[in-house]
């Protein structure tokens, strides 16, 4: 498909004759994880421009803190007095075994925590953004070594995320997760680390190509004197050098949040986080560059105010064009939160079947492969991955033996169905269900309307069909063969586009 | 099921042939896995037929181990478990301290005819009391305070060690085949390989969803994108492979009797691909329920007779199959049990264990010492025997492969093989 829309044209909002049911399920297959019936007549109902206005509100609504990250927050004090004070080597080690040993429980309630949050309809498409800015603002618990602080990150990205861009930036340059992933904390008035700067121009604000090692040297000097304290940023003046840097060939004693300001007065500012929406949520193929300046220039005259750009970005001819339909290879978690949403389920609340399983996609929670992130698109594809996410199709559609879970995992079931939360596979009653009161013609295109994102060909319907109708001769093996066919559905390489 | 219109050849003769019958190879290399094309393009012979496999067994949820090797002699142990301890009449005796629960005789048999064999008291240092954590420690083989994101096996198949098959799938054979849900940890490596999942027990009956997928796969009439043509060919190759793993297990007449549990049938089905020659190296099997924390009596008891009767059955269809030389299979659980029986007639989350080996002479039966019971309430074995000197013994003695590259020390191997 040719992309015959001019730079101009681009990012001009499509026209209300080309808003459909095709335009819809792509937007909330694109910007959330799945387009479900009731969403998509909602959104065709509301139109596009409020359906984003809704989609994207000023305040995203916020992950409430987990259980246990809060319980972490509050006896790590103790317990880091307590390794001090200890006696032995023997009790240290004992207390400091314990203390990794919480970090991965608080881990893993936060993960299952932000699945069931980002599996609502209401919070997928802000939970997506989120995980967009940390595409950006990576920082990876692997090396934090701090789960709360991971989650506090998160917060003020799902808090600030639909604000100005260097508002943000600047409160990311104080997030304590950031201090520590980038080394800011180790870096001195006389020995300053230049981690943090770079990234701030190649991968936050700039691009690579858009500054010198020389302009990274001396930016480094700004941040110097970045601290924590007690869980939270701290300037230490004493540490700080004070004297003056040359920066973007401008001279004065600039401070971390000068050097900020400076690097948004690049024009380059405008285009880089436009060209990063576009890989994550358009196209592996880039697009080229004078596609992008105009939205970049505009950007930049809002005060890269993201909210607008998302709003810009996601009504435009360029977002909605045929060349970009149905063909991005969804990502692990979208995979993932896609069935979960498609199918009405409830995320499993123990790590083998949520956290685990997202990992043998080849998306470990948390734990970005790099200061880059993940690269996605056809990385995330290989006999490996393909198999997992096959797998977790079957795991979906067979009913949880419990005989087989372990005693924590079967205490984590229990809590959840206490809280109303038990629908974790598509048991028989729901086949049923959909058996008496559909079609088969109307079953088929449930399947294939529905959950495929792409216009599939008569014969491809006709398979499935008589796939459909083969030896049902009794109730139960109506239900097996339906069952067969969802799974057979789920599993094809269509499904793993959006 | 054999009269399904079959899509594509399974094997690379049956490509040759069809190639022969004037099918011509480019049209058809849009749809034939990559492996197949290259292979024929090549004209390579394929691998060699002998080479050690190994079969690890997991006992998921951890298995008790003071109830599978009983120290019937030591009075700590009857005073630690008054109810639950094995009683030194009904243990299969070993020598004359140590006993074999009695659901274990089809392997002690196997004992006496040197052909299994038990590494007491295995453990790691700081033993982490978390099924998930303590999994983790065993299948990437790390110490108790460090994370690795890459599994044991998974580090054996990116050395490329002698014998070792290639990485990119040489004669479209899979390195290693789990028989689990999900992947497990010690297949998690750095380079892609050609890892196979079975369903565990049956994996049959699914041939003609299969058949289903495969035919959706093909047919790509509406408006294909390039990633949508990756994803096609990406998922043709494993769907081939798969293809010939159910024609394998579908039409193997084994040599022995296997009980009907999804356990020796999933056993039973990797003895088929084994019989089969194909050349991965590792198999993957996972045996659960060994949580036992109330009432464990009958249940452990069951579980091991299944563990037991399961291996004895592969075994023997090995020996008859004269493939027993070729076969390693080795247990291991995320932990033991604590050495004293809990309120509930069941026990808790503990640490060391016994772990059983199995193959044709393999020297024994007892490797290591025994755990020491003077042990207050609610304390745990200390253990003996590292875990990582039987993963070293393993990758030395049997894959011949350098272990300090996989564990990333040295460890004192064992003298079990």
């Amino acid at each position: 498909m040719k992309l015959d829309l001019s730079p101009q044209a681009a990012w001009q909002p499509l026209p209300t004759s080309q808003w459909n049911e095709d335009a819809a399920r792509h937007l909330l297959r694109r910007v959330g994880w799945a387009a479900q019936p009731p969403e998509v007549d909602r959104v065709l109902k509301d139109g596009l421009a409020a359906s984003l206005e809704r989609l994207f509100p000023a305040k995203a609504n916020l992950l409430p803190k987990p259980p246990l990250i809060a319980r972490l927050e509050e006896d790590t004090p103790a317990y880091a007095q307590k390794i001090r004070t200890a006696e032995t080597r023997e009790q240290k080690q004992v207390l400091q075994r314990e203390q990794r040993e919480r970090q991965q429980q608080a881990m893993q309630n936060l993960v299952i925590n932000w699945l069931q949050f980002s599996s609502r309809p209401e919070n997928a498409a802000t939970e997506k953004w989120t995980l967009f800015l940390s595409d950006i603002y990576v920082v990876s618990q692997e090396k934090v070594n701090n789960i709360a602080w991971v989650f506090q990150h998160h917060d003020l990205l799902r808090q600030h995320g639909l604000g100005p861009a260097p508002a943000l930036t600047k409160l990311v340059s104080r997030s304590p997760a950031m201090i520590r992933f980038l080394d800011l904390q180790d870096s001195r008035k006389n020995a300053p680390n230049e981690n943090f700067a770079r990234e701030l121009f190649e991968l936050f604000v700039l691009g690579e190509g858009n500054y010198s090692e020389q302009d990274i040297k001396e930016a480094a000097r700004a941040f110097t004197g970045y601290r924590l304290r007690k869980d939270e940023f701290y300037f230490d003046a004493k540490q700080h050098d004070d004297t003056a840097k040359t920066v973007f060939t401008k001279t004065g004693a600039f401070t971390g949040d000068d050097i900020i300001n400076r690097a948004y007065e690049l024009p380059a500012a405008g285009c880089f986080v436009p060209h990063e929406i576009v890989k994550f949520y358009l196209s592996e193929d880039m697009l080229s560059p004078d596609y992008l300046a105009p939205l970049g220039d505009w950007w930049r005259d809002t005060g890269y105010d993201l909210r607008k750009l998302a709003l810009r970005f996601f009504s435009s001819q360029m977002f909605f064009h045929p060349a970009f339909r149905g063909n991005f290879i969804k990502r692990p978690s979208q995979f993932y939160l896609g069935l979960v949403q498609d199918l009405n389920l409830n995320v499993a609340p123990y790590p083998r079947h949520s956290l685990n399983t997202l990992r043998l996609m080849g998306e470990e929670t948390f734990r970005p492969p790099n200061v880059r992130g993940w690269v996605g698109g056809r990385l995330w594809i290989n006999s490996g991955t393909l198999n997992a996410r096959r797998q977790l199709v079957e795991t979906i559609f067979n009913p949880v033996n419990e005989e087989t879970l372990n005693a924590d995992e079967q205490r984590a079931l229990v809590a959840a169905r206490a809280e109303g939360i038990g629908t974790f596979t598509v048991e028989d009653d729901r086949l049923e269900t959909m058996l008496q009161s559909m079609s088969t013609d109307q079953i088929t295109a449930r399947f294939l309307d529905y959950f495929l994102p792409v216009k599939i060909s008569e014969s491809y319907r006709s398979d499935v069909r008589d796939f459909l109708t083969r030896d049902t001769a009794t109730e139960d093996k109506r239900i097996a063969r339906l069952r067969a066919t969802a799974v057979v559905v789920l599993q094809s390489p269509e499904y793993q586009l959006c | 099921m054999n009269n399904l219109h079959r899509f594509l050849p399974t094997t690379r003769r049956e490509f040759l042939s069809w190639g022969g019958r004037g099918i011509g190879l480019l049209a058809f290399s849009q749809f034939a896995p990559s492996f197949l094309v290259e292979s024929t393009l090549a004209a390579t012979p394929s691998p060699e037929k002998d080479r050690s496999i190994l079969v690890l067994v997991q006992l998921a949820g951890g298995n008790d181990g003071l109830n599978t090797v009983i120290p019937y002699e030591d009075a700590d142990y009857y005073r630690l478990r008054p109810t639950i301890g094995i009683k030194k009449e009904d243990a299969i005796r070993l020598d004359d301290t140590l006993g074999l629960h009695p659901s274990l005789a089809a392997l002690h048999t196997l004992m006496q005819d040197g052909r299994a064999g038990i590494i007491q008291n295995v453990g790691y240092p700081n033993p982490n009391h978390s099924h998930f954590r303590s999994s983790e420690i065993w299948e990437t083989g790390s110490d108790s305070e460090k994370f690795l994101p890459t599994g044991w096996i998974g580090r054996f198949l990116d050395n490329d060690c002698t014998g070792t098959p290639g990485t990119a799938g040489t004669g479209g054979d899979p390195v290693a085949v789990h028989v689990t849900n999900e992947l497990p940890q010690s297949f998690f490596a750095d380079k892609p390989h050609a890892t196979f999942g079975l369903r565990s027990g049956g994996g049959r009956g699914n041939r003609e969803n299969l058949a289903f997928l495969e035919k959706l796969v093909k047919d790509d009439d509406h408006e294909a994108n390039a990633n949508a043509s990756f994803l096609r060919a990406t998922m043709m190759d494993a769907l081939v492979t798969e293809q010939r793993v159910q024609k394998v297990i579908g039409g193997y007449r084994p040599e022995s009797a296997y009980p009907g549990n999804n356990f020796a049938q999933s056993l039973r089905n990797v003895a088929a691909l084994i019989a089969s020659g194909m050349s991965t190296r590792v198999y993957f099997v996972s045996l659960g329920g060994f949580d036992t924390h109330s009432n464990q009596v009958n249940n452990h008891s069951n579980l091991l007779r299944t563990l037991s009767e399961g291996l004895a059955a592969f075994q023997q269809d090995l020996v008859s199959k004269k493939l027993d030389s070729q076969v390693l299979t080795m247990t291991f659980s995320e932990f033991g049990r604590r050495p004293n029986e809990n309120e509930s007639r069941g026990t808790d989350h503990g640490t060391a264990a016994p772990l059983f080996v199995m193959g044709s002479g393999i020297k024994g039966p007892l490797h290591g010492t025994a755990p020491s019971l003077k042990l207050e309430k609610n304390r745990d074995l200390s253990f003996s025997t590292d875990f990582r000197q039987v993963y070293a013994t393993v990758l030395d003695k049997w894959f011949a492969c350098p272990t300090t590259q996989v564990l990333g020390k040295t460890y004192e191997p064992l003298p079990f093989i």
